[in-house]
């Protein structure tokens, strides 16, 4: 285990090394040149050239490089180009308001989806399932940007259950005042197509030998599907929950915005708006990395959940 | 409460979000909405619902302080005044910092008054020679740099806030309001580049310290608009030592001596300013400009109030209009620019609707002091030149625009048309010019025809020679300037010219414009300070790769820019811009857009506020009704 443990740890290196090329890449010719930005409403090119020697974008590629490389080792992505905030520090600062919202998002996502999808499952092809599932189409035509204006309109607004934005100091204000309606819009956006996902999961399972099996061994219809079922469905489940972890880092764009949450998503958005490089790399680079290591701690909850599978 | 036309709002919305976060890259944000101006004053019934001082702020304040809550659509940047680059890190730098001179609340149009100053600078030497009195007892807001002492502003601090604009290492941006104006400023700068550092101890010729509140500004050459340089918020004044205590952060450190201090900062999402200890006071004994009916209700408010009357000012960056607009109507803020796309629910028929005139909101409507603006490059071999079938060309695009429909359809009749080089309430303004390009696209093709551009074919037009042409508009790929294609495509089709989008990032485009690679583009131009100057050096040829971005030479237009630079605003000057506007419209480098409105939606606990057309820290001079509060919701 610990071997495997390594060796897909060492194998992280040539993989980050592709990120890194590729993001320098798509930096250096796709991106605009920020130093025009910067130089505000009257500038000429020696205040432009004077911007970019400050920024080190005068710097021959492979210098650059280096300097992006050494800043992936040290963590240290510096200071922002428009803000001169520290990249670290708007980490530290945003990242709390966005987990705030996307743990709980996630960890009530993960639990509704998973029993609701078991029990359409369980009454398949009956009208409860098809209705679930036109119901779960619905939603997911839905683009997430109507849910928001809708329901900060109608449940903010017009009812008055929610605040219509903001963030305040406290924890538990923050949690259960300020980021109650971006959860549940969250909820709703995300239920329809994991129940779907999640349902197809489980049928792959129900209709195999080994439920069939125990059904004949006389096991109760809860311990079938709890037990049995969802033991087996967990993988591919697991794969998608872990594919949705490194989300967290980026938070959620629309949703921050809208409800003037001061999380991490909101501050990438005005990085771009910006041409951010430092914290549009450092954020890349985090996902990535993010990324990466939830798919290795997906492969050792393979191994956790079902002992036929070897980790090689 | 009426109801809310939610597939049409969605529309909008969904288009304008998606465009900004899938695309990204918009970033020009930052001087698109600068200062507004004042002038339109308010509407009658914002007037009569004014009277209602009886209404309180819903804000709790249980300690009796007075609180105004105010949102920016933009998040601010910083709070450094040498480089913050965005208009609402000026609102905040322009409430910490003092500058020389400031404005007078409510003259109209924009009339200068001292700040530190103990009287209006002594201009001798044709305006070259600037002599600034600084009043007494002005001290810097406590800070631990300063080592638990009072700290007063003295005239070093000037010239030393000066020179900071020519420290490459915290990439100034203001830098062109005092470059080459200066005697020995530059050269001090050379000098420093040379020697790897700035000598900052060394003095400079042009800044000369009489003592510690005499400071004599000796310009290159005689400069009227110089005072107006005094009051720009980027000329503010920060102690040396707390530049020195955090090298590089004063963004986030901004120590000022004027009325507030920065108390609360979560970047991005809420800024708060209190009054600083050391302020120096003031009485507020300003008059109603005669122009605005709404000035006497103000000065019958405000008068023999202290400056700065409210304890706290809050700021929330608030990105989405929608957002904006409820947390308004909820009562989370209590003056608000009214997004556009809200305009037709807020202000139907242009009057606040019954559902907020209920609640006693009243509405400022102004013109910003700005206009939009096509140009047309001038080094292009089809749209560029002198040639008189070149200069047809372009006067027959500029005609074939409509702007009466870009005003109607795209800016939702918030906007009119811009007919003068120099923008409403801007000196050097000329209110009776009515332009001679105007729409006419029957007139468009009889010049075409006549200069040669025969349609062949595909029903467009070639140039005399027989070349294939194209009205080339270059722009950011987002909602609005889509809309821009279709009119434009429109417009340029029924005088038979081709029309081509082309879609680059903003970075991009500034990049190429510099250069004078681009075409066409559509450009916006508010004012950084309220003269017509301001607007008319961007047509000098010596601002080309500057503000100039249509590249357009003309030796008549650069003489009389020259000869006009030198005079103070009056009619001898107002004859040379009528002069220059001639030129312009002979040559048709441009084809000018339009000036916005603003719309400022404020409750009736908001006393005495009236938006002005570059002051940015409105807040030192109203009031609010903290009466009744203990009702917030």
């Amino acid at each position: 285990m610990m071997a495997y443990i390594v060796r897909r740890l060492w194998q992280i290196l040539p993989t980050m090394a592709g990120v890194i090329l590729l993001i320098f890449f798509l930096f250096n010719v796709v991106g605009g040149d920020p130093a025009y930005l910067l130089a505000g409403k009257i500038s000429n090119p020696e205040q432009i050239a004077n911007i970019r020697k400050q920024l080190g974008i005068d710097e021959p590629y492979w210098v650059q490089l280096w300097i992006f490389v050494k800043q992936v080792v040290t963590f240290d992505f510096g200071a922002s180009w428009s803000t001169n905030e520290v990249v670290s520090h708007i980490f530290a600062t945003r990242l709390p308001a966005s987990l705030m919202i996307g743990i709980p998002l996630l960890a009530l996502d993960t639990a509704i989806t998973v029993a609701i999808a078991l029990g359409v499952a369980y009454v398949r092809g009956s009208f409860t399932d098809r209705a679930a599932m036109i119901t779960c189409t619905v939603a997911q035509s839905v683009s997430i940007l109507v849910y928001i204006i809708i329901f900060q309109y109608v449940l903010a607004y017009k009812f008055g259950w929610f605040p219509v934005q903001g963030w305040g100091n406290g924890f538990f204000e923050n949690l259960f005042k300020f980021a109650a309606l971006p959860i549940l819009i969250g909820l709703v956006v995300s239920l329809a197509p994991n129940i779907r996902l999640y349902r197809t999961f489980i049928l792959d399972e129900v209709n195999q030998d080994y439920v069939r099996t125990a059904r004949a061994k006389g096991l109760s219809e809860n311990r079938v599907m709890f037990v049995h079922v969802l033991r087996n469905a967990s993988i591919p489940i697991i794969t998608n929950l872990m594919i949705q972890l490194p989300g967290l880092l980026v938070g959620l764009f629309l949703i921050e915005r809208f409800f003037s949450v001061p999380g991490i998503g909101r501050e990438v958005i005005l990085a771009v708006e910006r041409s951010d490089f430092p914290v549009i790399k450092a954020v890349t680079i985090y996902v990535a990395l993010a990324t990466m290591l939830a798919n290795l701690a997906a492969d050792l909850m393979y191994k956790a959940v079902d002992p036929r599978v070897e980790l090689k | 409460m009426t109801a809310w036309p939610l597939n049409q709002h969605l529309t909008a919305q969904l288009r304008r979000v998606l465009t900004t976060c899938l695309i990204g890259g918009v970033g020009l944000g930052t001087f698109a909405t600068l200062a507004s101006l004042g002038g339109c004053g308010d509407s009658p019934q914002s007037a009569a619902s004014a009277s209602g001082a009886s209404a309180a702020s819903p804000v709790v304040s249980p300690d009796g302080k007075k609180v105004v809550r105010l949102n920016f659509p933009v998040a601010e940047s910083g709070f450094d005044p040498a480089t913050a680059h965005d208009l609402y890190s000026s609102i905040i730098i322009d409430g910490i910092f003092d500058t020389v001179l400031t404005y007078d609340y409510l003259a109209q149009p924009a009339k200068l008054v001292p700040k530190i100053a103990s009287e209006m600078p002594t201009v001798e030497d044709g305006g070259k020679r600037w002599t600034i009195k600084l009043k007494k007892g002005v001290y810097f807001s406590p800070d631990p740099v300063f080592g638990g002492q009072k700290r007063e502003l003295t005239a070093n601090d000037i010239a030393y806030s000066f020179k900071r604009h020519y420290d490459d290492s915290i990439k100034p941006v203001w830098r062109f309001l005092t470059d080459g104006k200066i005697v020995g400023l530059n050269a001090w700068y050379e000098k420093g580049k040379k020697a790897d550092g700035l000598a900052w101890d060394d003095p400079v010729e042009g800044l000369e310290v009489v003592d510690p509140y005499t400071l004599k500004i000796t310009l290159t050459k005689p400069d009227f608009n110089f005072s107006y340089v005094l009051a720009h918020p980027a000329m503010a004044i920060v102690a040396r030592e707390v530049v020195e205590k955090y090298p590089n952060d004063v963004q986030s450190h901004p120590v000022g001596s004027s009325a507030y201090y920065l108390k609360e900062w979560t970047r991005g999402q809420k800024i708060v300013l209190e009054r600083n200890p050391n302020w120096r006071g003031g009485t507020w004994d300003f008059k109603a400009s005669g122009k605005d009916p709404y000035d006497d209700v103000i000065v019958k408010a405000m008068e023999g109030k202290p400056l700065a009357v409210i304890d706290r000012v809050e700021f929330y960056p608030i990105e989405e209009a929608q957002t904006r607009w409820l947390a308004f109507k909820n009562k989370q803020l209590d003056v608000m620019n009214m997004p556009e796309s809200f305009i037709k629910q807020a202000l139907p028929g242009g009057k606040v609707s019954a559902e907020l005139a209920a609640e006693g909101v009243r509405v400022q409507r102004l013109l910003d002091p700005e206009y939009t603006y096509t140009y047309f490059q001038w080094n292009d071999p089809v749209w560029g030149g002198t040639e008189p079938y070149k200069v047809a060309l372009r006067r027959a695009a500029a005609m074939a625009i409509n702007r009466e429909e870009e005003i109607e359809i795209i800016r939702k009749g918030n906007a009119v048309r811009a007919e003068f080089l120099v923008p409403p309430g801007v000196a050097g303004h000329k209110a009776d010019f009515a332009s001679n390009i105007s729409y006419n696209p029957a007139l468009a093709n009889a010049l075409l025809d006549k200069f040669g551009y025969k349609k062949v074919a595909d029903g467009y037009r070639n140039t005399p020679d027989g070349k294939p042409f194209v009205f080339k508009y270059t722009s950011t790929p987002i909602a609005v300037e889509r809309e821009f294609d279709e009119l434009y495509k429109k417009n340029m089709d029924a005088i038979g010219i081709r029309y081509e989008a082309e879609k680059e990032k903003f970075a991009d485009s500034i990049k190429r414009e510099k250069r004078c690679q681009i075409a066409i583009r559509g450009a916006a131009w508010i004012a950084d300070y309220p003269d017509g100057d301001n607007f008319m050096q961007l047509l000098y040829s010596k601002n080309i790769g500057e503000s100039n971005n249509g590249c357009y030479k003309s030796a008549v237009f650069d003489k009389l820019y020259e000869q006009s630079a030198l005079l103070p605003d009056g009619p001898d000057r107002d004859k040379l811009y009528l002069e220059m506007q001639k030129q312009f419209e002979a040559d048709t480098p441009w084809t000018l857009g339009v000036t916005r409105y603003r719309n400022q939606m404020i409750y009736p606990w908001v006393i005495g506020y009236k938006k002005h057309s570059v002051l940015l820290a409105d807040y030192l001079y109203f009031d609010v009704n903290m009466a009744n509060s203990g009702k917030g919701k």
